[in-house]
Order: C-alpha cells, then sequence, then structure tokens
C-alpha cells in the first residue's frame, strides 16, 4: 500500500482510470481517520489535546493500491482536481436525453436509448 | 446489500451514517468504465447503504456528494455543509472581535 501526497496520488489516479477502460475497475474509498493508533488517541484524549482528524483517501485497481490523506486546509483544492478528473474520464456513462425524442422523429439512433418510450 | 432507488434518500441516510459514527463510516465508489456502471456504498460497517446508476447525470450529482464527504470527514461531523461553493464562508470564524472598523 503506498502512501503519497496528494499530487502524486492525483496523477497516479488518472493512470489508474487511463488503463482500466477497456477492462478492470477503478475503487476509490474515503473515510475520517487521525492517522494515529489506539494508544496514542487514548493518551491524547487524556491530556486533552484536541485529535486532528484527516481524510483518507484510498484507491485501487485490483492490483494496486495507492492512498494519501488531506487535511482541512488542503481539503478544498484537492476536491477541485478530484472531480474534474472523474469528470474527465466518467464517460462511459450513458446520457439520458428526455428532450430530444420530441424534436428527433424516428431518428433514434441511440443504442438501447429507448428506456421510456412515452407514446401517449 | 441494501441498493436506495432515490438519490436524495441516499444522500440524506448517508449523511446521518456519518453523523452517528464518524469514525467507523466509510464512504467507496467503484467504477467499470467497460460496463459503464458505477456504484456508490457507504457503511458503517453494521449498516450499508448502496447506489448504482449508469447515467451521467447521477456522476454530477456524485461529484457533490464527494464535495459533502471531504467537508464532514476532514473538518469533522459538525462542519457546515452548505451544498456546493460558499462553504468556506459559511464557518464563523471564532477570534474575531467586534471591532473590526476604525473610525
Amino acid at each position: 500500500m503506498v502512501l503519497l501526497q496528494p499530487d502524486p496520488f492525483l496523477n497516479e489516479l488518472t493512470s489508474m482510470f487511463e488503463h482500466s477502460t477497456e477492462k478492470g475497475t477503478v475503487w476509490v474509498t474515503l473515510k475520517r481517520s487521525s492517522l494515529k493508533s489506539k494508544v496514542q488517541r487514548n493518551k491524547m484524549a487524556a491530556a486533552g489535546e484536541p485529535l486532528e482528524y484527516r481524510c483518507l483517501i484510498r484507491a485501487t485497481n485490483g492490483k494496486k493500491t495507492i492512498s494519501t490523506s488531506v487535511g482541512p486546509k488542503d481539503h478544498q483544492r484537492f476536491q477541485a482536481s478530484y472531480a474534474t478528473i472523474l469528470k474527465a474520464h466518467m464517460t462511459s456513462l450513458k446520457k439520458r436525453e428526455r428532450k430530444d425524442k420530441k424534436k428527433v422523429a424516428g431518428a433514434d439512433k441511440k443504442e438501447g436509448g429507448s428506456k421510456k418510450p412515452k407514446r401517449a | 446489500m441494501v441498493y436506495i432507488t432515490s438519490w436524495d434518500e441516499f444522500v440524506e441516510r448517508s449523511a446521518q451514517l456519518f453523523r452517528a459514527d464518524p469514525d467507523s463510516t466509510r464512504y467507496v465508489m467503484k467504477y467499470r468504465h467497460c460496463d459503464g456502471k458505477l456504484v456508490l456504498k457507504v457503511t458503517d460497517n453494521k449498516e450499508c447503504l448502496k447506489f448504482k446508476t449508469d447515467q451521467a447525470q447521477d456522476a454530477k450529482k456524485m461529484e457533490k456528494l464527494n464535495n459533502i464527504f471531504f467537508t464532514l470527514m476532514s473538518r469533522g461531523p459538525d462542519a457546515d455543509v452548505s451544498e456546493v461553493a460558499g462553504k468556506e464562508q459559511t464557518e464563523a470564524q471564532p477570534g474575531k472581535k467586534g471591532r473590526g472598523r476604525k473610525q
């Protein structure tokens, strides 16, 4: 399991998406963690120190796993880049365009697009 | 596996699940380009909520959900989640004394 900085993580994530277009899956997991062991946490709680939480992000393609942890300060920037990557790669999802049904008379060239044939 | 059909219900229940147990709740996303499918899962190891889709419009909604989770997780479960943009502004910064204006 490779722990990376946020930026190299994003680069690796991009290449994972690119490599799994023909076959394969990409899993991304988000979890909150303080990245400290239970013992340390108990000690900190006893001493009255506030625990600092970070967001742990893991990604895998089944073979390789990468991870990074993002704190409250860098999370805005990370989330923007992450959203861009997702938008760029999730292209195989279907686009549901109901408006076209009225205008395009009978010329439905979309495969499997006829889910709801709204014929009154 | 509990598959939820309504997006809004999925979001609502996931946020509740997270606020109830922030330390053990995790959000998993699985994407298969070859099948054109996206599955989201939120679980706290006791209860599990899932949402699956093949629609591009749901990917956009998922991005908003990602934002919500990022905010909740990095700032804490009590973070003010005001959907997309302007999350920074709504959080009141403590330590600002009343006398801002110098006259």
